[in-house]
């Protein structure tokens, strides 16, 4: 990629942080180079400290972490002993940054314009015959804004997220550097618009020529964009590769098993053993750091300090035991299959023409308000019990308005949600203590969903409490039990939420659910806040609870991968209306709705056809009255798109699709999206 | 990162720790605090004099090592009265809080959750009554009760807690609205909880941070206004020794003796800023800043 001395060296570099009077060594002798014009991906697990080396990179570092040794050349000049001044120079001009969240990085109270144009008059526009207002314009064109000469004048809030995104590139862009430190860009954002961040990135990068540091958690977004990888654990560089050799033959068990970890939207082929555990900072061996999780760890790798060998052309690794842990060994996974549900039971759930729609927030506005279009219109779908069904799209679609529908928050305006056969009254308030215990909610946020003054035992409690009048004996036993449920151990009762981690909190929130011992749970996103490792324990959880208890699950995600892993049935939701509902195995095969074949094939790692742009954004505004997916559907059939409502066309298999294009003529092209598709 | 290692010992450690890293305004409040609260419990014990005991020295003899705070018309020595009034005063200042705080809380955080109508006609009242400033109010409200429990020191304490409620319900709804937005509340909605369980179980713990700071800024006011009423011939009788009520009775002496005014003046200051830095120091413990009371 690179020919000449690298654009960016890192060597040996040292970090601590100050952790109450001690000083806790963060990054220990981390070393790598990223060329000119290359795009370099740091990939590990939260707390793994890749995003502080990525801000070394930017001479910058919190107050209370300390340099121990090591250097951070930028076009050969040290990053970390160069002067205030130097440095302001530096930054924002040679070396930019984009954050992870563009909602806090952009200032709220400024129009975009403003915020970038105040780049520009830092340090001045790149090309001197150009005046700052121009430039701004033709960096809103260069990152594929709408309207580039008046989108300057819009503020943050006016913009969706994936422009917010885009004006944060923009920003970065403006004295074109030489360096861009991207921090997790895409995390929080949808598939779709993360496709096209990614795409965003990847032509900017051919026409400028700039290097990248990506740094992310997600090893399928490094698969699109990264030319070299390097892996981290607990602040070492356990691996370093380039990307087609990272993903083909990883050698070091931890990059391993996070591959391993990556829900894959194809179920065959060898799979090895997910991640175990969780890093723990307080526990680490002398030797080498990941060896309280490694699966092939012998008893001196506790002790010898693990260096980076080469192991191949560019490929670097820290791990004593890389050659016997052959390519080959990698086991091949347990096969895939689950069981079938029968689907001739009458169905724990059935939603039955229902249209959703958000009123006034004030009491008093209900009587001036207009009323809002509806968010989720002629909704029918029926979950049969013991199975598992999976609403899918992306934000926006209204896969959470529907389940906080069916959990009682909000009334449905039209049509009738029967549970158990019996006619669900639309609040929580007018049900009966029964239906409220056996429809069980789970929050996407475990963070958000657990009471930060209560210990876990007390959580997991008042629902018994609530719904089973027992005697104290008995509360305490049905805790443990629920606890041991979840796999967690009893002692956790004790413990406050913020002692707990992510995975943790979530295994208390769904201990929580269970205890109610609840026919339908409801899981909203309940994946999306977790590191990749504790989403695939998570999943197994769900998948033996499931079989134990035998629950009806209405899974609600916008991860296809997880959805392909844990669903039974799927609908596919646009804008409020399903477009496809099928079996999952039918849904991830030919014929595909328009919509469901986009969302396929933004999926990172999902095989790109050649000359196929991404999916466009969502439009805004009210839907037309014809199919609500025409207008940004690549594939329109024409007029009566546009004018009548899509008939539901239903396949021999029993998938049905709601679409014009008769089934034969939609989607023969096979997807097949496929993490392997890069490995040599 | 604290984990869960909860043995006694720690426990101990943990508050000493705390204790050192606390702000100097904390320190020195507590340690106010501290000598007001020994001197309320224990003074009626030492103090050299009773409480109305007549004819200690010369009347209006002014300051000396026998009496500290000078003596009065009557021959009773103001040191002495100051130190058994320390009780009645710090006594019905916490209560009088207490009892704006737990009734302001509850109308504020069942407001904040509860929400529609309700909320809305509650905030109305309340704020009508917070238009009033505090001294009128409470003469209002003493007024209103009569004669026959003028002088009683349950009335001055129903007077503080009228005076606090609605304000101290303000901030406790500001607090609620916030909780209300969060998911564990909607869990115990979900789970049909009633409005008291979840104001209880869900609300109260996540606001106490809010309410404690609130608590202890009120509290650090309620003695000058406690000291007002009584000033004014409205709060506890002669011949009780409370502070403000004392200021009134020798007034009249202050260019003949002032340190008869001023040792009840000085002690109830010194108080008040006990209780206030206090409250600073909390509230930068807490994390949260202090906005002043609004006299």
């Amino acid at each position: 990629m690179s020919e000449g001395p690298p654009l960016v060296e890192v060597q040996g570099l040292d970090l601590a942080y100050r952790h109450r009077d001690d000083w806790l060594r963060v990054l220990h002798g981390v070393s790598f180079t990223i060329g000119q014009g290359e795009t370099f991906g740091l990939v590990g697990e939260s707390g793994c400290g890749k995003s502080t080396v990525a801000y070394q990179l930017l001479g910058y570092r919190r107050p209370n972490a300390r340099v121990e040794g090591g250097k951070v050349l930028f076009q050969g000049r040290d990053m970390l002993r160069l002067s205030r001044p130097e440095l302001d120079s530096l930054r924002g001009n040679r070396v930019a940054l984009v954050p992870q969240n563009p909602t806090t990085a952009l200032s709220p109270g400024m129009r975009v314009g403003e915020q970038i144009a105040e780049v520009l008059a830092l340090h001045g526009p790149p090309d001197h015959g150009i005046a700052a207002a121009g430039r701004t314009v033709e960096l809103f064109h260069l990152v594929g804004l709408p309207a580039p000469e008046r989108i300057g004048r819009r503020y943050p809030h006016q913009l969706s997220g994936g422009q917010q995104q885009r004006v944060a590139i923009a920003m970065a862009l403006a004295c074109d550097p030489a360096l861009v430190v991207l921090d997790e860009p895409t995390t929080g954002l949808d598939v779709t618009t993360q496709e096209q961040i990614l795409e965003l990135l990847r032509s900017l990068r051919r026409r400028l020529g700039m290097s990248m540091l990506y740094v992310t958690h997600d090893l399928g977004v490094l698969a699109e964009i990264a030319d070299r990888i390097g892996v981290m654990y607990a602040g070492h560089m356990v691996e370093v590769a380039p990307t087609s050799v990272l993903f083909g033959a990883p050698r070091h068990p931890y990059a391993r098993g996070l591959l391993a970890s990556l829900p894959r939207i194809e179920e065959t082929g060898p799979r090895g053993r997910p991640l175990r555990g969780l890093l723990r900072r307080d526990d680490l061996p002398a030797g080498c750091p990941f060896q309280p999780r490694c699966d092939d760890a012998e008893p001196s790798c506790a002790i010898s300090a693990q260096r980076l060998e080469p192991a191949g052309p560019g490929h670097e690794v820290a791990c004593q035991r890389w050659r016997r842990l052959d390519a080959a060994a990698i086991e091949t996974a347990r096969d895939g299959t689950r069981p079938v549900t029968p689907l001739g039971e009458a169905p724990v759930l059935a939603v039955k023409g229902v249209d959703l729609r958000y009123d006034a927030a004030a009491w008093w506005g209900r009587w001036f308000a207009a009323s809002t279009p509806p968010v989720v219109s002629g909704l029918d779908f029926a979950v049969a019990a013991g199975e598992t069904f999976a609403l899918v799209g992306e934000s926006g679609s209204g896969k959470s308005t529907i389940a906080r529908a069916i959990s009682g928050m909000i009334a449905p305006a039209t049509g009738s949600i029967l549970f158990q056969g019996e006619k669900l009254p639309g609040l929580v308030r007018a049900r009966t203590t029964e239906q409220r215990r056996r429809i069980q909610y789970i929050f996407q946020n475990p963070d958000a969903s657990l009471n930060p003054r209560a210990r876990a035992g007390k959580i997991i409690a008042r629902p018994l409490e609530l719904f089973g009048a027992a005697s104290g004996a008995s509360v305490a036993a049905g805790v443990a039990r629920a606890l041991d449920e979840v796999r967690l151990d009893a002692g956790f009762a004790a413990r406050y939420p913020d002692q707990l981690s992510g995975g943790e909190r979530q295994r208390v929130a769904i201990a929580r659910a269970l205890i109610a011992e609840p026919t339908l749970l409801l899981c909203d996103e309940i994946l999306s806040a977790l590191d990749v490792s504790v989403q695939a324990s998570i999943i197994e959880l769900l998948r033996r609870l499931r079989r134990e208890l035998r629950l009806t699950l209405l899974f609600i995600s916008h991860d296809l991968a997880v959805v392909r892993h844990l669903a039974d049935r799927v609908g596919v939701l646009y804008r409020g209306r399903l477009m496809e509902v099928g079996r999952v195995d039918d849904i991830f095969a030919p014929p595909f709705h328009p919509y469901t074949h986009e969302l396929l094939m933004a999926v990172p790692g999902a095989r790109k056809e050649a000359g196929r742009a991404a999916l466009g954004p969502a439009p805004s505004g009210a839907p037309g009255k014809g199919c609500v997916f025409a207008g940004r559907c690549p594939v329109q059939a024409g007029p009566q798109c546009e004018n009548e409502t899509p008939p539901w066309r239903t396949a021999e298999s029993g998938l049905k699709i709601r679409c014009h294009i008769p089934l034969n003529e939609l989607g023969q092209r096979p997807p097949t999206p496929n993490r392997e598709v890069l490995s040599p | 990162m604290v984990l869960a290692v909860t043995g006694p010992a720690s426990r101990w450690r943990r508050a000493l720790l705390a204790w050192r890293r606390s702000p100097v305004s904390f320190r020195a409040g507590a340690a106010l605090l501290l000598v007001h609260a020994i001197v309320a419990a224990t003074g009626p014990f030492w103090a050299p004099y009773g409480l109305s005991q007549m004819g200690t020295g010369a009347p209006l003899a002014g300051m000396s090592w026998s009496h500290p705070f000078g003596v009065d018309q009557l021959g009773r020595d103001i040191f002495s009265r100051v130190v058994h009034g320390g009780h009645i005063v710090l006594l019905l200042s916490l209560s009088g809080t207490f009892l704006g705080l737990v009734v302001g809380a509850v109308i504020g955080l069942l407001s904040g959750y509860v929400r529609g109508w309700i909320d809305e006609a509650l905030q109305r009242v309340l704020e009508a009554l917070i238009s009033i400033p505090f001294l009128v109010l409470a003469l209002i409200a003493i007024a209103a009760a009569g004669p026959e429990l003028s002088g009683n020191p349950l009335l001055v304490i129903l007077v503080v807690a009228l005076v606090y409620a609605p304000r101290i319900a303000r901030i406790a709804r500001a607090a609620a609205l916030d909780i209300v937005t969060r998911d564990f509340v909607t869990v115990a909605r979900l789970r049909g909880e009633s409005a008291w369980s979840v104001m209880r179980r869900e609300l109260l713990p996540n606001a106490s941070g809010v309410l404690l700071v609130e608590f202890a800024l009120r509290a650090g006011y309620a003695p000058v206004l406690i000291g007002s009423l009584g000033f004014l011939g409205f709060g506890m009788r002669p011949p009780t020794p409370e502070w403000g009520l004392m200021i009134s009775e020798n007034r009249a002496l202050i260019i003949v003796s002032p340190i008869t005014v001023l040792g009840p003046g000085l002690t109830l200051a010194s108080l008040v800023v006990g209780l206030n830095l206090f409250t600073e120091g909390l509230a930068r413990i807490l994390g949260r800043t202090v906005r002043r009371a609004d006299k």
